[in-house]
């Protein structure tokens, strides 16, 4: 089976972040890179599959130079061979969707798994997007993902409950949490990493419109946590939440 | 440093911060204070393939490199959880992908890669520490068989391991026209009949305590013996530059944590109006603690480059494990200063530090014994012994 990945480029989750003075984006001096978890997920997921039935693991991301950091960790942890589209400029969700297409079309994987969202903006829609762009089925937050044949199945986390989903192949499906626990590069891996493919394209050379439709106007840090009391006694404590806080 | 290679450090970084958030300092702790292997944390190692990292791939390892394992060494002690069990592991993997038999490559290799079997390395006698042509351990032919008999001393993790390299004489020392001569390697189980093992009250805080060692009658097969029967020089020395290496790299990582804790507590904690850190009594000393930190992980990177490009790494090794002592023992030093009182906590965790960051100056290799060496064989002076 050949898999295609996604995998984005996002702060380490331990990261503290900074929000910059006049609100466009955030300090990046100081700040670590990595996978987006979700994505990891999906490599993982991708790599179990190829271990159990054969086939072919190929990692794409839209980025600068710099996201061959992470192609490479992708590599390391066992994936095939990665492609960078390479964009100086940052892209909206629309474009990236748009260009992930043409890879796909170009690549014709059986299956395209990818996070359900980047932990940085959160925005849950590639995956979506894609599969509009595409007309394939997709499975979006897969906890548990199966095969029989050119049938896949999945388990999705909805709100409240699991909902299991079948459809044919092709079709995109989009990691959850729960889905595995990403293995680390072993050594061996880190070391034959270097010889793997990794191509870059430029992003303007794939005649798609970049145009962004979306403008981060301005960001917020979340408002500064306040300093604790400390109460005397469990009556007082009963008092304050009834009586100050309200939530009892 | 290339690009290619500051990618693959950061891999080996990223391997190692989530080991480290499983595996943390207290577990580490928690293992030193009672004595328990690292046995948890050297499965993963084991796992994840760094415990193959100086045996060939034929024989379940990970292909030969000292760089990638010394970057690991480095970020586990950055993380304050360094296995000296690796330090000294490492010397059963180098003396016998190097030096063994194909049979005992086929037999010991795989499972020192996988973490299922480990070695420890044992040379220093009571009277033959830094001089190791004074080793009287003697083992003599008896038909197909060694018979050993002798005494060693501060020898580490013998308790966790299964295995030793055990340096013992062939020829006796006053019977050898040049004490060079007659010299030999040999593997011995930990367990073997004759062979017994005391703790000693070494005041060191971590998971691998010293042993003394009594070797009485320990018949030892001659397919154990390592390399040619008394030619074992060669062999020693390709072990001890790792073991320089990988020690070297130990002392840096424990440096840089000593340091981040330092620096940590430097940035809150007010005495007057500012934070301690901004005062440059305290801020200097620091940087200067990052810089040779810095220095001597690069040279301590460079030696395993030369010695994985199968060049003459003793010089880098003896300047990169010099380098490493004296930051770590002077950067825990400091930690401990800018801690203030509190330093001589154990929940603060510096003072804890000082026993290990100050071996690093005696072991495994006193500075003075590094320093002899860069002077004899570097600069080309006249020796005094």
């Amino acid at each position: 089976m050949k898999i295609l990945v996604p995998v984005k480029r996002v702060p380490d989750p331990a990261t503290t972040i900074r929000v910059l003075p006049d609100g466009s984006g955030i300090a990046t001096d100081n700040v670590k890179w990595v996978i987006n978890p979700f994505d990891e997920i999906a490599i993982e997921e991708a790599l179990r599959i190829k271990e159990k039935q054969g086939g072919e693991v190929v990692l794409v991301a839209v980025g600068q130079q710099t996201w061959q950091e992470q192609l490479r960790t992708g590599l390391a942890m066992g994936a095939d061979r990665a492609i960078l589209v390479r964009s100086e400029a940052a892209l909206d969700t629309l474009a990236i969707a748009r260009l992930l297409a043409k890879i796909a079309e170009e690549q014709k994987p059986d299956i395209i798994i990818l996070g359900k969202q980047a932990i940085d903006d959160d925005s849950n829609q590639v995956g979506q997007m894609l599969a509009e762009m595409l007309g394939w089925p997709q499975a979006t937050f897969a906890s548990k993902v199966e095969f029989q044949d050119r049938k896949c199945t999945v388990v999705r986390e909805v709100d409240g409950g699991l909902e299991t989903v079948a459809f044919d192949l092709p079709a995109i499906v989009t990691t959850d949490l729960r889905l595995n626990e990403p293995r680390y590069a072993s050594l061996p891996g880190i070391m034959k990493a270097r010889k793997k493919e990794l191509k870059e394209i430029p992003a303007d050379s794939l005649g798609v419109d970049l145009t962004p439709k979306l403008k981060i106007k301005k960001l917020d840090p979340p408002p500064k946590r306040q300093a604790g009391r400390k109460v005397a006694s469990v009556e007082e404590l009963v008092q304050v939440l009834h009586n100050e806080a309200k939530v009892i | 440093m290339s690009q290619e290679f500051d990618s693959e450090q950061s891999l080996i970084e990223s391997f190692v911060r989530r080991l480290a958030a499983k595996y943390d300092r207290r577990y580490w702790l928690q293992c030193a204070k009672t004595g328990q292997p690292l046995d948890a944390l050297w499965r993963e190692l084991g796992k994840a393939g760094f415990l193959g990292a100086m045996a060939p791939e034929q024989y379940g390892g990970s292909g030969v490199s000292l760089t990638r394992l010394a970057i690991l060494m480095e970020q586990l002690g950055n993380h304050g959880i360094p296995p000296l069990l690796l330090v000294v592991s490492v010397m059963g993997a180098v003396a016998i992908a190097k030096h063994g038999t194909e049979e005992q490559k086929r037999r010991y290799l795989p499972p020192l890669a996988d973490g299922s079997e480990r070695f420890c390395f044992a040379i220093t006698e009571p009277d033959a520490g830094s001089n190791s042509f004074r080793i009287r351990s003697l083992a003599r032919r008896d038909g197909d068989h060694y018979v050993l008999n002798g005494q060693k001393v501060f020898i580490s993790g013998v308790d966790q391991s299964e295995h030793m390299l055990v340096v013992a004489r062939t020829i006796a020392a006053d019977s050898a026209s040049d004490k060079r001569e007659g010299m030999s390697l040999f593997i011995v189980d930990t367990n073997a009949p004759g062979l017994t093992a005391h703790r000693m009250d070494t005041q060191i805080l971590m998971p691998e305590g010293q042993f003394q060692l009594f070797f009485d009658e320990v018949k030892i097969p001659r397919a154990n013996l390592v390399g040619e029967e008394g030619k074992a020089l060669r062999a020693m020395f390709d072990a001890l530059n790792p073991e320089r290496i990988t020690a070297a790299a130990m002392g840096v990582g424990i440096g840089r944590y000593a340091l981040s804790k330092a620096v940590e507590y430097a940035r809150t904690r007010k005495v007057f109006n500012t934070p301690i850190g901004a005062h440059q009594g305290l801020a200097h000393p620091m940087a200067i603690a990052k810089t040779e930190l810095e220095m001597a992980s690069l040279m301590t990177h460079r030696a395993a480059e030369v010695f994985d490009a199968g060049g003459d790494a003793g010089m880098y090794a003896n300047m990169a494990k010099y380098a490493a002592g004296e930051t770590a023992a002077k950067t825990v030093d400091l930690a401990i200063q800018v801690h203030g009182g509190s330093g001589f906590m154990g929940e603060t965790d510096v003072i804890t530090l000082w026993p290990l960051a100050r071996l690093m100056r005696t072991a495994p290799i006193s500075r003075e014994m590094i320093l002899n060496y860069i002077g004899e064989h570097v600069l080309g002076l006249p020796r005094s012994y």
